[in-house]
């Protein structure tokens, strides 16, 4: 019983770590704690639900329309309400008040336009389940497990090995002086935006797809958890979002099972707490001396 | 200074528009029946359900010649949104509107009960269409509902439990809302704890709006069971039979009335049938009135299918209807005090009300096959 | 500031103190004019309860600079205190709601002290998460709180006799009154030497702390005094709507409260006003938007932020002006 719940948790956190390594995109680049990244999620998966149950078009085609939308309503989101204030130079906290808005906006008009009741959305990968030495895998979770680490790796690979991966780290470490390099910073933070939206949104599809459920409020819960996978990391580290991602699902899930179902949500905000409050840089976080 | 004149300007200009706002014009002649749900959010199914029924029922009443010699019945209808905050509100808003003699609704247990203070305070009746927490009706003389007591309900789930699937060793699951921990309670303690033919092996609870069940599926076959009776509404029940079928195929689900909902097939799909449960009121009922109701229903919504605690709602305002008729007034007090003498036939069977304003009625037996709601003979099992 | 006494409170400025009695006073008669019906009555105590908590949040935020999104935590703690004294002891409102004031202030420190070196978007997001972990206690220590069926039945305020309704404007009444204290305390504190360090310590810590101001301290009692103040208003909620429940104040409530302090203004107290009655009227009088409101709620924050992150009557004239007023007082 403990492996299964193990592995259940692992496959719950490898979706955390999709939807934490958005945020830590966005914080690496910008400093900016991207709240609506949660709501984002619910965006991308209500985008899949429209593409592959409304208009039948089928689960690849579910997963790329959602991936394009979603990457192209967060490059606005930036564009609209977050560049101005980058302009303006105004206070970080505005631009994480303005993303809290942002949250709401999407949150809300997701409600209104598809009903805020829970809604159907198919099973993925389903080819039947599998007993392996006691554990029940099913092969969508498998499927979910493959996609989010191919898709780990190749923002990895963006990150590290690619040039406009390259500025993006140039802007994170000064992007004033990226600037003078001749990189188009807002050029890479529109990318950085887009990379977040279309994690959130392959997260949102595979956890739907996952869950078989689609709803406008799934993203709250899910957002702030992801966000404490990010924060229990360091955020703004990528492999710390993962593990952060895989430690928060394997608590839950063992909460779950050995406290009860009351508390699953509470262990989240806790390892948030703490780790804000003990280490708020992460695990794999360098301490950052504040400049005077 | 010229943000002070522009604060004290904007401050005059809303109590102004207050005030106007409160001057609607007064008619006497229509008798004002409020209806109260919610019209949106994650329950607007069952609030929506309220007031078509509501509105349709005063529609025929109305064409019918209405109450008290031609006098109309007119519906107003507020969207609590399920709060108990929108509730106390709407409640107060109601209390101060003298034309409204009678109240249809407060969906859930808990917003009724911040509701109700009000309606006993000021004496106007409320009716929930489907309050079943025990402390609900004995909140005052002017408190009903008209749906079954959770004991009621529950006492039918384990007899499902044991006629139809035989069950040795049942779990329970249940929402961690008011009305899923209280019905949970009953259920194992007072109800399953006097039965030896069968026994309750486990109890998980979870958060509503939850949809990873994964543990708490894991947790729940840890005890074995052949059979779950799930205290939640549709949204819950329906993904967990998907979940939970996915592992284990041959489980038998037992639901409460209030899962029964065209919603519930949707979300569960082909992992809905077999799923039963108890209800007052069947939409394929052959009866004349219940074919009435639906068909009148069905036209009026777009085909819609009517919801047992919809055909509640709708005989709430039948109930009203009858007690002002027999009451031959209008007026509040009167018509709470007819309300504890009528006999009300209705589409969802025929009750009566106790001296706690409980409803009491007998239940069909409903089974998803096909993705269709189907009656089973009770007598055959 | 050492602990004052008490009636300094109104030593202060006796023509502010003159106008908000004359305030106090006409909104006190406004009930007995027979304009208003009940659901008036309830809208003007709601607005009058969010000023309070826009005022217990501005002090945090506007005057402190620690932005809270999880203020309606500090809500509950005060309203599950006071209900739950209520439902173990039977003792009268003034005693609970008090209680309900001490608990949400110690709470205040317990969530201040480790969170206070946080800087900026930590500080917010651990609110947040403070915030629901309220709410999470209050769902699952279901033998105190009653869990998921919350508390209900809970008793009205009751003074001399009489038991406060909306139908004797007893709880409006009431609420003035609270609010009425509360902008005098909140009036105080921000015209005095702890005023200004919070102020100063919003505006560049690192030079507060160079001033000599300990900024620790600093923002441990505006926690505390925040966290006491929303505490009030969470005990007056709940024997006002007399049910309680661990959804009753939510992450939505959070953003209602600090969507008041930014569209008013941070640093204002005025506009903590302002703000409370545009957006808690506006559902009310706009009935078509209400299914809009978090959309409107949403859109304030953004459209604030962009072009007016002051607030209406928040901003830089105001501060101007403080800075002369400190200078001047510097001379007793």
């Amino acid at each position: 019983m403990i492996l299964q719940q193990i592995f259940d948790g692992l496959t719950l956190g490898i979706v955390y770590a999709l939807i934490a390594v958005g945020y830590s995109l966005v914080f690496g680049v910008l400093r900016l704690v991207n709240f609506a990244h949660g709501a984002t999620y619910a965006f991308g998966a209500h985008i899949a639900m429209v593409v592959i149950v409304s208009a039948n078009f089928g689960l690849f085609w579910g997963f790329i329309a959602s991936v394009i939308v979603t990457g192209l309503m967060t490059m606005l989101m930036d564009r609209i309400a977050l560049r101005p204030l980058r302009i303006k130079k105004s206070k970080g906290i505005s631009a994480l008040i303005t993303t809290i808005g942002c949250s709401y906006i999407i949150q809300n008009t997701l409600m209104i336009v598809f009903g805020s009741r829970s809604k159907w959305f198919p099973k993925i990968f389903d080819y039947g389940n599998f007993n392996v030495g006691g554990i029940l895998v099913k092969s969508t979770q498998v499927g979910i497990i493959a996609v989010s680490v191919a898709l780990l790796l190749a923002l990895t690979y963006v990150v590290h090995k690619t040039k406009i991966g390259l500025a993006m780290r140039a802007v994170q470490q000064n992007s004033k002086a990226a600037s003078l390099m001749g990189i188009d910073v807002n050029k890479v933070v529109s990318f950085t935006f887009f990379l977040g939206g279309a994690s959130a949104a392959v997260a949102g599809t595979l956890i739907s797809g996952y869950y078989q459920i689609v709803n406008p409020q799934m993203g709250f819960v899910a957002g702030l958890k992801a966000f404490s996978a990010a924060v229990l990391g360091g955020i703004g580290i990528l492999h710390g979002a993962v593990f952060g991602g895989l430690v928060v699902g394997l608590a839950e899930s063992l909460a779950a099972y050995y406290i009860g179902g009351g508390y699953r949500d509470a262990v989240a905000f806790i390892i948030l707490i703490a780790v804000l409050i003990f280490r708020p840089n992460g695990l794999f976080g360098k301490k950052v001396i504040e400049k005077v | 200074m010229a943000k002070r004149v522009v604060l004290v300007a904007l401050l005059s200009l809303l109590i102004a528009s207050f005030a106007f706002a409160n001057g609607s014009a007064e008619t006497q002649k229509p008798i004002k029946i409020a209806v109260v749900g919610p019209l949106t959010g994650d329950f607007a199914e069952y609030g929506t359900g309220f007031k078509n029924a509501v509105v349709l029922h005063a529609k025929q009443i109305n064409e019918a010649g209405g109450v008290l010699g031609g006098r109309q019945i007119e519906i107003v209808s507020f969207d609590d949104k399920n709060s108990g905050e929108e509730a106390a509100s709407i409640a107060e808003r109601i209390a101060g509107n003298k034309d409204i003699v009678g109240v249809i609704g407060h969906f859930a247990s808990g917003v009724s009960m911040a509701a109700a203070p009000t309606y006993e305070e000021v004496g106007i009746a409320e009716i929930s269409p489907s309050a079943s927490h025990p402390d609900y009706s004995s909140m005052g003389e002017y408190i009903f509902r008209n749906n079954s007591l959770i004991n009621v309900e529950a006492n039918e789930n384990l007899n499902m439990a044991a006629d139809l699937f035989h069950a040795k060793r049942v779990a329970v699951l249940a929402v961690k809302t008011d009305w899923g921990v209280k019905t949970a309670d009953i259920l194992i303690n007072d109800l399953a704890a006097k039965r030896d033919d069968l026994e309750i092996v486990g109890y998980e609870e979870i958060l509503d709006g939850l949809t990873d069940f994964s543990s708490t599926i894991t947790k729940l076959r840890s005890y074995k069971p052949d059979t779950i009776i799930v205290c939640a509404m549709y949204n819950i029940l329906g993904p967990f039979a998907n979940q939970y079928k996915d592992v284990d195929p041959n489980i038998n689900l037992i639901g409460f009335s209030n899962a029964y909902s065209e919603q519930l097939i949707k979300l569960a799909q082909e992992d809905g049938n077999g799923i039963v449960l108890p209800a007052v009121f069947f939409h394929e009922s052959p009866e004349a009135k219940v074919r009435n109701f639906v068909d009148a229903y069905m036209a009026d919504y777009d085909g819609k299918i009517p919801s047992s605690l919809t055909a509640q709602a709708y005989d709430s305002l039948g109930m009203f209807a009858q007690a002002i008729e027999e009451a031959g007034t209008a007026d509040r007090t009167a018509i709470k005090d007819q309300l504890y003498k009528i006999k009300y036939d209705g589409v969802a069977g025929q009750s009566y009300f106790d001296a706690n304003g409980d409803a009491f009625k007998t239940f069909y037996w409903l089974r998803i096959v096909d993705g269709k709601f189907t009656m089973i003979d009770k007598t055959s099992k | 500031m050492k602990i004052q006494n008490p009636l300094n409170l109104l030593n202060t400025k006796p023509k502010k103190v003159t106008a908000l009695v004359i305030a106090v006073a006409l909104l006190l008669i406004l009930p007995k004019t027979g304009l208003l019906s009940p659901y008036l009555v309830r809208i003007l105590t709601m607005i009058s309860l969010y000023s309070m908590l826009a005022l217990s949040l501005n002090l945090l935020t506007g005057f402190t600079g620690l932005v809270s999104i999880g203020h309606a935590g500090f809500c509950a703690v005060g309203g599950y205190t006071s209900a739950l004294m209520w439902q173990y002891t039977g003792l009268p409102w003034v005693v609970t709601a008090i209680a309900g004031m001490i608990v949400a202030g110690i709470v205040g420190l317990m969530l201040g002290a480790p969170t206070s070196r946080l800087s900026g978007s930590y500080l917010t997001i651990a609110t947040l998460g403070f915030g629901e972990i309220v709410k999470m206690i209050a769902l699952n220590w279901q033998s105190f709180t009653g869990g998921p069926l919350g508390v209900n039945h809970i008793e009205r305020p009751v003074f001399f006799g009489i038991t406060l309704t909306t139908f004797n404007s007893g709880f409006f009444y009431l609420s003035v009154v609270l609010t009425a204290l509360v902008t005098l305390v909140v009036y105080r504190i921000v015209h005095s030497k702890m005023g200004r360090a919070f102020m100063s310590i919003r505006d560049d810590s690192l030079a507060a702390t160079l001033m000599g101001v300990d900024v620790t301290a600093y923002k441990l009692k505006s926690f505390i005094i925040s966290a006491a103040i929303a505490g009030l208003g969470g005990a007056f909620y709940v024997h006002f709507v007399r049910f309680l429940d661990p959804n009753t104040f939510n992450f939505d409530i959070s953003i209602i409260i600090i969507s008041i302090v930014i569209l008013g203004g941070t640093g204002s107290i005025p506009g903590s006003f302002l703000g409370a009655v545009l957006l808690i009227s506006f559902p009310e009088i706009l009935r078509f938007a209400s299914e809009y409101r978090f959309i409107i709620y949403g859109l304030i924050l953004v459209l604030m932020m962009r072009f007016k992150p002051e607030g209406i009557l928040g901003g830089h004239s105001n501060r101007k002006l403080r800075l002369m007023k400190g200078v001047d007082t510097y001379g007793y």
